[in-house]
């Protein structure tokens, strides 16, 4: 066992780590091609809808197979939004991420009082709802023929429309998701979250509002959907029904489980993880859809704290045990 | 809306509602047996299909045996998920969410498999008196979905008496409801267990076979089974064979009329919503005694 | 002294059996009141009853004077009513200070979006919240499984956990539910002195047990059985009491 390491020995060690990471995130786009750069971009936005689902699951224990749904509406919105009604980008945005915020708030409310599998399965029964609706509704989708033409995301009249330019717009806005994640976790709320995770009846009696904390943080997961998704429309400009199905949801499942739910930025490693594999497996055909089933149970089985949880563990190991509660890859639950 | 349209609408609602029932009843023994949810009951079903397809194609077996190696294929299955998923879950203490992720993700595996080896067409099985169909005053139902219907009622009342009266059934229900006590009466409790999966499986792969002719094998089924056969055994009451079987025809009737008044491509839409419905409304079912209050 | 907590012919019935037949009894202020009685007295039913997790068939709950029987049991825990459980309900996941800090959710205010946002008011409220975890976890000896999970301490230091968690939000009647099931006789004995030294500063204590020795901290007792009260007095009294000794048939 290595010697532990003293308390501003870790916290160099940590600087060090980030500024190489920082480093490292900077250098890609203009050392890879743009294909790589185009993977890591899509890995972005399914990592915020992912840490939506992690979140939900991480610190909730709530097992969410509807976040396709709120991904297309938000990415419906603001494609309707934009070549329908030529409302302005962030409008669009706003207005998809209202109405998956009170689909979540209406649905919630009934639903989030199952728990386990009711729960769960119920979430995938929205998501059929969901990709029916996407599919059925064509006024609104397009149906199968989808919506195209969507305009890329200005900033300050600076258009992104090269996967370079998005780049380094959605990593950062990744990055403060993360952050306010943790901001959310080391709170009142964040401890009162937890403790309803882990004892629900215990949280009643020290006054936690069960219900209500369930329905804030499914709200939550849905409007981060919802985000990613009208990110992922400007960025793909043509979005049709395909990327909102059964099998979306089961990503962002993965996502979250093999990166790691209790972690903050796990997921982030889940998120490259499974927007990289069907690239390195694509001569192969469809097989990458297969090891997703097949890692979503590896992952369960081996790997309980996820890609984050592993390198939690393996930090502790190497640098000893935390000084105080906040870390960036907190809480491993092994 | 015609007489005739009505007695039809009825009959699909029945075929439809005793394939459900017989998922729900694969999920009601599991359930029974094991207190785990099956999220791959329906893939069970897709793949004692598939396997019959493949029969039935590539080996040129005759109908009946190619349904039994479907049926005894979905037995297989059962086993191998015991075995490969339930049991390393275990080992590593397990939750109920554990339970339900590696199921689920023997799901999408299944149905990826299916895709990989299949690819995005459907498939068709044919049945018993092949296209044929018998006319009830005006209205027809095939062949095949008449004997779905014998074969399923045969199958329910036989669960009925196996649990109720054989030894073998009886030690499956006492090492669910108390593992310690059962030990100690000396019930092998991991093979009851075993056991209880690969009677799952063998629901499943029946209930595949039996549906095959009369809606197509498809890469997709399987999830939409599994959740519309959940619906079932939940009305039923989650552990009661008979009552998914009554549940699944409920759920059967009530998505065949509801077709009549809104359009077809709702048909799923519809089915879930009333999942979604009878979660909330009445998770103990119509039948269950003391259902899981919410799982 | 005044009563803290009042109930009135409570009575209540599961699936045809009475379970509860009309039971009255009250928790004077600053008391240690025990509720005593065998297995199948009615004690779970009844100390349910009382925290909010069972609405009774009949009978009512008054506290502070006023009604509480159809009170949530958050509303209750903010009233001052708390309770710990039969098996001890840690946070299996989270540290001891953490769950200690949880203990802390009802003095704070600051909500969820400002959570997100982490304003300085968050910041302060959790440091605060910190500060008195440690302080507790000194008082209650917990220093040196501050930083441990929860869920891996032995059953006597969860107990205690749990006791401090449910101390730390400073409630007005603390209800404990079989503390001392799985206890040895030493851990008994320190559970005694906490408890002891949480009434001193001002903690109502109902106490819910079958366990004779740990009643002896309290300062009336109650005899539950088969759903009635059948004696009522302090330790020495009570014990004394045939119907009692009957009951237990000689403990």
């Amino acid at each position: 066992m290595p010697a532990k390491l003293t308390g501003p020995q870790r916290r160099l060690l940590g600087w060090l780590c980030s500024v190489l990471l920082i480093a490292a995130w900077a250098a890609i786009p203009l050392l890879a091609g743009r294909s790589t750069v185009d993977l890591f971009v899509f890995a972005a936005l399914y990592a915020i809808a992912g840490l939506g689902v992690a979140f939900l699951l991480g610190q909730c224990g709530i097992v969410s197979l509807a976040q396709n749904v709120f991904f297309g509406i938000g990415a419906y919105s603001t494609a309707y939004g934009a070549t329908a009604l030529g409302w302005p980008a962030l409008a669009s945005m706003i207005t998809g991420m209202a109405i998956s915020g009170c689909i979540a708030a209406v649905v919630g409310a009934p639903v989030l009082k199952l728990s386990g599998y009711f729960l769960a399965l119920a979430t995938l029964a929205l998501a059929i709802i969901g990709h029916v609706l996407f599919l059925e509704w064509e006024w609104l989708t397009g149906g199968t023929l989808g919506i195209g033409g969507v305009p890329p995301i200005s900033l300050f009249g600076y258009p992104l429309n090269t996967p370079l330019r998005f780049y380094y717009l959605v990593w950062p806005t990744v990055l403060i998701v993360i952050l306010i994640h943790r901001n959310l976790l080391n709170s009142r709320t964040g401890i009162a979250m937890r403790a309803m995770r882990d004892a629900p009846s215990a949280a009643a009696v020290l006054g936690v509002n069960i219900a209500r904390l369930k329905e804030r943080v499914f709200i939550s997961s849905a409007l981060l959907g919802s985000f990613a998704g009208s990110l992922f429309a400007h960025y793909v400009s043509f979005v049709s029904v395909d990327s909102f199905g059964v099998d979306r949801a089961i990503n962002f499942l993965l996502i979250a489980v093999l990166g790691g739910a209790r972690t903050i930025a796990g997921p982030v490693l889940g998120a490259l993880f499974v927007t990289a594999l069907p690239n390195f497996l694509s001569r192969l055909g469809d097989v990458h859809v297969l090891l997703f089933g097949v890692f979503l149970i590896a992952a369960v089985i081996f790997l309980p704290g996820g890609l984050g949880g592993a390198i939690e563990r393996f930090w502790r190991t190497f640098a000893g045990p935390p000084r105080s509660a906040q870390s960036l890859t907190a809480r491993e639950s092994s | 809306m015609t007489i005739t349209l009505l007695l039809q609408s009825i009959l699909a609602g029945l075929t439809n509602g005793f394939v459900y029932g017989l998922i729900g009843l694969g999920i009601a023994i599991v359930f029974r047996g094991a207190r785990i949810i099956n999220a791959m009951q329906g893939d069970f079903a897709l793949l004692g299909s598939v396997v019959a397809y493949v029969a039935v194609t590539r080996l040129h077996l005759p109908m009946l045996p190619a349904f039994l190696v479907g049926v005894v294929a979905g037995g297989v299955l059962g086993f191998l998920v015991e075995r490969l998923l339930i049991r390393p879950t275990e080992k590593r203490a397990g939750t109920e969410d554990s339970y339900l992720l590696v199921t689920l993700g023997g799901a999408f595996a299944a149905s990826a498999a299916v895709l990989l080896y299949f690819g995005r067409d459907s498939y068709v099985l044919s049945g018993v008196g092949g296209d044929s169909s018998i006319n009830v005053f005006d209205a027809a139902i095939r062949v095949h979905a008449v004997w779905l219907i014998i074969i399923s009622s045969l199958v329910v009342t036989g669960l009925k008496l196996f649990y109720s009266y054989t030894r073998l059934g009886q030690a499956m229900l006492a090492a669910s409801i108390d593992v310690n006590g059962s030990l100690t009466i000396g019930i092998n409790v991991p093979l009851m267990r075993t056991l209880t999966f690969v009677a799952g499986g063998l629901m499943g792969g029946l209930a595949g076979v039996l549906v095959a002719p009369l809606i197509n094998i498809h890469y997709e089924m399987g999830l939409l089974l599994t959740l519309k056969g959940f619906a079932a055994a939940i009305l039923g009451g989650l552990t009661s064979p008979l009552g998914a079987v009554l549940g699944g025809l409920t759920l059967g009737l009530v998505e065949s009329l509801a077709i009549v008044a809104v359009s077809s491509g709702y048909k799923d839409v519809i089915a879930m919503a009333i999942l979604i419905l009878i979660m909330i409304v009445m998770p103990q079912g119509l039948l269950g005694r003391r259902g899981r209050r919410g799982g | 002294m005044t009563a803290l907590l009042q109930v009135k012919d409570i009575a209540h019935q599961f699936h045809g059996l009475h379970v509860l037949k009309g039971v009255s009894f009250s928790v004077a202020e600053r008391s240690v009141t025990g509720l005593i009685g065998p297995n199948g007295a009615g004690k779970s039913t009844l100390f349910n009853i009382i925290s909010g997790f069972l609405r009774p068939t009949s009978g009512q709950v008054f506290y502070l004077g006023k009604t509480i029987t159809n009170l949530s049991i958050q509303r209750r825990s903010y009233a001052g009513l708390v309770r710990t459980f039969q098996t001890p309900q840690v946070f299996g996941e989270l540290t001891v200070r953490e769950n200690l800090i949880a203990g802390c959710y009802k003095r704070g205010r600051t909500g969820f979006i400002k959570s997100l946002l982490s304003l300085p008011e968050v910041r302060t409220e959790f440091a605060e919240a910190t500060r008195l975890a440690d302080q507790t976890c000194r008082e209650f000896g917990l220093d040196a499984v501050r930083d441990q999970v929860a869920g891996r301490l032995p059953t006597g230091l969860q107990r205690l956990v749990e006791l401090a968690r449910a101390a730390i939000g400073k409630p007005k009647l603390l209800c404990l539910d079989e503390p001392s099931s799985g206890l040895g006789p030493e851990e008994v004995a320190h559970l005694m002195n906490i408890l002891r030294q949480l009434n001193e500063k001002g903690i109502t204590i109902l106490l819910v047990s079958h366990d004779m020795e740990l009643m002896a901290v309290s300062t009336i007792i109650h005899v539950l059985c088969f759903g009635e009260i059948i004696a009522t007095g302090e330790m020495v009294e009570v014990r004394a009491e045939p119907r009692v000794r009957e009951a237990y048939l000689g403990i």
